[in-house]
């Protein structure tokens, strides 16, 4: 009996001191305001302190959110030690990398949502399809960077249209996101072709050619995502034209949208072209796990391709078959770095970029050695670092085949509803190669793309 | 004494409105709240930094009816409510009496492989199911090579395999969850009135229908409200494993709720809280539907 009462005795005495304890924990903070409040200049200092932590942004460093370990983040440390070695020795970028682009999506729709930016970084990347809508509805997450000193003429256009909103710059462009579509040299060869018949071919004879390397090889001489499929954007854009026309969906009435669907159609059927489940499928199963003689995509698609190590010389670049035939280009997903609306000090953000990004032949030969990341920038794209062969593909200078394709990408209207518009054109395709009606389709997915921009226009 | 005994009451009542505070304050604060906030988003439109009252305040409600992707995921959602529930009830019905057998041997480990897959994270059963089901995956190798399939199957590629899919995966994860229900319901049944029954010579089949049945019945039903409820917010499954794919045959409706907020583009949130509204009611009305049909009180 005695002994449960002292136990309990201890536990209260216990109880009371942690309560005590945490009273204390809060006291000192409250004795501090008070003199704090005596001398304004003390006040000043440990407010001024407290954020800094928060902020060190203040003096000579930078944050900066992206993704893409192999891709985009070896180019942003390549800036870093540019700018390091040729402006500010003490500068530092702290990189925070993110596991996807839609991550930065979301934490800007999540800041903009709360009117709370405080939790940005100073520089993010950001998708080029993306931006010009979350600029138009978030536009306190950034801001312009037209006073950057740099010249924007040294840039590809079509790539800047991207990040140029009502006449404004936002953005620096990182990489570039030509289309290029490589071959299986030797498998074209087995089959009885060469890369010359594919450059500047049409999509008529891709199709004779695949039938036969299939035939031959069983390999596919095109894949693509089908559940994202880019194919349409792309093959329209070599033709010169969008899925867009004056702001409003240009499908079922677009000829030429109409054939080229037809084509892929007829591409699926004929094993020349294989659809993949998803984006996984599209490059682990049919890239990496060889299926396919021939891949079509943005530049970014070469390490993928990389990774088949026994492949190596076996590849060649050119450019994308097209309707009439003599030679498509087009560009797809590029990204580029913006300055937030919560950067500490906006000055030192685009003076970083501009000395880095803005054209310095350093950070981008870096960033094409360590990541692949092929410039935009036209002056930077003519070094030495450009015109090297590449072993992997058979030893032609490929980097600088696709800065040269860069300059003949035509400029189409682009729209906020561009992977909408992907995403009801994929599944329409999935239909129509399961059977449905090809205009139908089209229909479905033109009306759903007006009834999604008609619900955002509200 | 009277009056002493009153204010005993009262302080006890007192104590226990205190001891409930905390609870109810949270609750209140993270879910309450957050519920009418998202009640008074579902009348509003426009980007997120800026919304406004929608005109007419009902805009979001009447839309949803001309969208025909949001029909599509109603439909799936329910298709895989009316393929999937009955089975699993049944099969965890089934898996349970055999359980409940008691010359059953090493019944606590068949027990615990039965309910283990509740226990793995729903997104990694997902992934597994999806590289199971792959073109080049196992299931594939598996029935080309006793021969079942002549060549791979693209399971995840077609429409009506892909939805086959999510609901045998939806089996394999749910059925010995409400099994273990089942058989904390049969072991509560006393066997002293199967013997009875026994003696008045029932057979089994009556005995199941007669006296388990019956018996079970609040716990059948809960697993009912539960398991639809469940369906009703299907998420991970269409997000993982299919990617509400091939051509959003398989999506649902929470599924396209997060789209029209994180998925492709801008965050249309006034949309997606009225679409999740629309879902809460559905779930009400099955509930209520469920209750009312299963209670037997007068």
């Amino acid at each position: 009996m005695k002994r449960r009462k002292i136990t309990a005795l201890l536990a209260s005495a216990i109880m009371v001191g942690s309560l005590l304890a945490g009273c204390a924990g809060a006291a000192p903070a409250a004795d501090a305001a008070a003199p704090a409040a005596d001398s304004g200049e003390e006040a000043a200092a440990s407010a001024e302190e407290a954020p800094a932590a928060a902020a060190e942004a203040g003096s000579n460093s930078l944050t900066v959110w992206a993704w893409d370990a192999n891709f985009n983040i070896p180019a942003l440390k390549a800036a870093e030690a540019d700018y390091k070695a040729n402006v500010d020795p003490d500068f530092t970028l702290n990189i925070v990398e993110q596991s996807q682009s839609s991550d930065i999506e979301n934490a800007i729709t999540l800041a903009g949502s709360s009117g709370d930016y405080s939790q940005l970084p100073d520089i993010v990347l950001f998708q080029d399809h993306f931006i010009q809508r979350y600029v138009a509805d978030y536009p306190d997450a950034f801001v312009d960077v037209n006073d950057a000193e740099v010249d924007w003429t040294d840039f590809g256009e079509e790539k800047l249209s991207y990040s140029t909103i009502d006449g404004k710059h936002y953005g620096f462009p990182v990489d570039n996101g030509t289309c290029i579509f490589a071959y299986r040299v030797d498998l074209l060869e087995e089959a009885g072709y060469t890369i010359d018949d594919m450059t500047d071919c049409t999509w008529e004879k891709f199709i004779e050619v695949g039938e036969a390397v299939y035939e031959k090889t069983g390999k596919y001489l095109l894949s693509m995502d089908g559940d994202g499929n880019d194919l349409f954007y792309l093959m329209l854009q070599a033709e010169g034209l969008s899925q867009f026309k004056d702001g409003k969906p240009y499908i079922t009435e677009n000829e030429t949208l109409v054939q080229i669907v037809n084509i892929i159609h007829e591409m699926c059927e004929k094993n020349v072209c294989y659809l993949a489940n998803d984006w996984g499928d599209y490059t682990d199963q049919t890239i990496i796990g060889d299926m396919v003689a021939g891949v079509m995509n943005g530049n970014w698609i070469i390490p993928t391709i990389r990774q088949v190590a026994e492949n190596s010389g076996k590849w060649e670049i050119t450019n994308m078959p097209t309707i009439n035939g003599g030679g498509g280009y087009a560009a797809n997903g590029g990204s580029s770095l913006y300055v937030t609306g919560n950067c500490k000090d906006t000055d030192l953000a685009k003076k970083f970029l501009a000395a880095t990004f803005g054209g310095s032949v350093e950070t981008y030969d870096n960033a094409l050695r360590d990541g692949g990341v092929v410039t935009c920038c036209i002056s930077a794209g003519q070094s030495d670092v450009y015109n090297e062969g590449v072993e992997y593909f058979n030893n032609t200078p490929i980097y600088a085949q696709i800065v040269e394709m860069g300059g003949h990408v035509p400029v189409i209207e682009q729209n906020d509803f561009h992977y909408t518009a992907r995403q009801y054109m994929a599944a329409a395709m999935i239909n129509i190669n399961n059977g449905a009606d090809v205009m139908t389709e089209l229909k479905n997915a033109e009306d759903q793309l007006i009834f999604e921009m008609e619900g955002a226009a509200q | 004494m009277k009056k002493k005994g009153k204010s005993i009451q009262a302080k006890q009542q007192r104590a226990g409105w205190i001891y409930l505070t905390p609870a109810t304050l949270l609750i209140f604060v993270m879910s309450f709240y957050p519920i009418i906030q998202a009640l008074i988003t579902s009348f509003r439109t426009g980007p997120s930094s800026r919304m406004k009252w929608a005109s007419p305040l009902t805009w979001n409600y009447t839309r949803m009816f001309q969208d025909k992707l949001f029909m599509r995921s109603v439909g799936n959602t329910f298709l895989y409510l009316i393929v999937q529930v009955p089975i699993m009830l049944i099969l965890a019905m089934i898996l349970a009496q055999i359980l409940n057998n008691k010359d059953l041997k090493f019944k606590g480990f068949f027990r615990t492989c039965v309910f283990l897959p509740c226990a793995v994270s729903l997104v990694s059963y997902s992934l597994i199911f999806k590289s199971l089901f792959a073109t080049q995956g196992l299931m594939n190798h598996i029935l080309t090579s006793i021969g079942i399939l002549k060549e791979n199957y693209n399971f995840l590629g077609n429409p009506g395999s892909a939805k086959a899919i999510i609901i045998i995966a939806l089996l394999w994860r749910w059925t010995g969850y409400n099994m273990v229900f089942y058989l904390a319901g049969l072991q509560g049944i006393e066997y002293s009135v199967y013997e009875a029954a026994k003696i008045d010579g029932a057979n089994s089949w009556q005995t199941f229908w007669r006296i388990t049945v019956p018996l079970l019945k609040p716990t059948i039903i809960m697993t009912f409200i539960m398991s639809i409820n469940g369906t009703l917010q299907l998420f991970d499954e269409s997000v993982n494993l299919t990617s509400g794919g091939p051509a959003n045959s398989t999506i649902t409706m929470s599924h396209y709720i997060y789209n029209n907020s994180f998925g492709v583009g801008v965050a249309n949130f006034g949309y997606a809280s009225a679409l999740s509204f629309f879902v809460f009611i559905l779930v009400a009305i099955l509930a209520a539907i469920n209750m009312k049909v299963g209670d037997t009180r007068d």
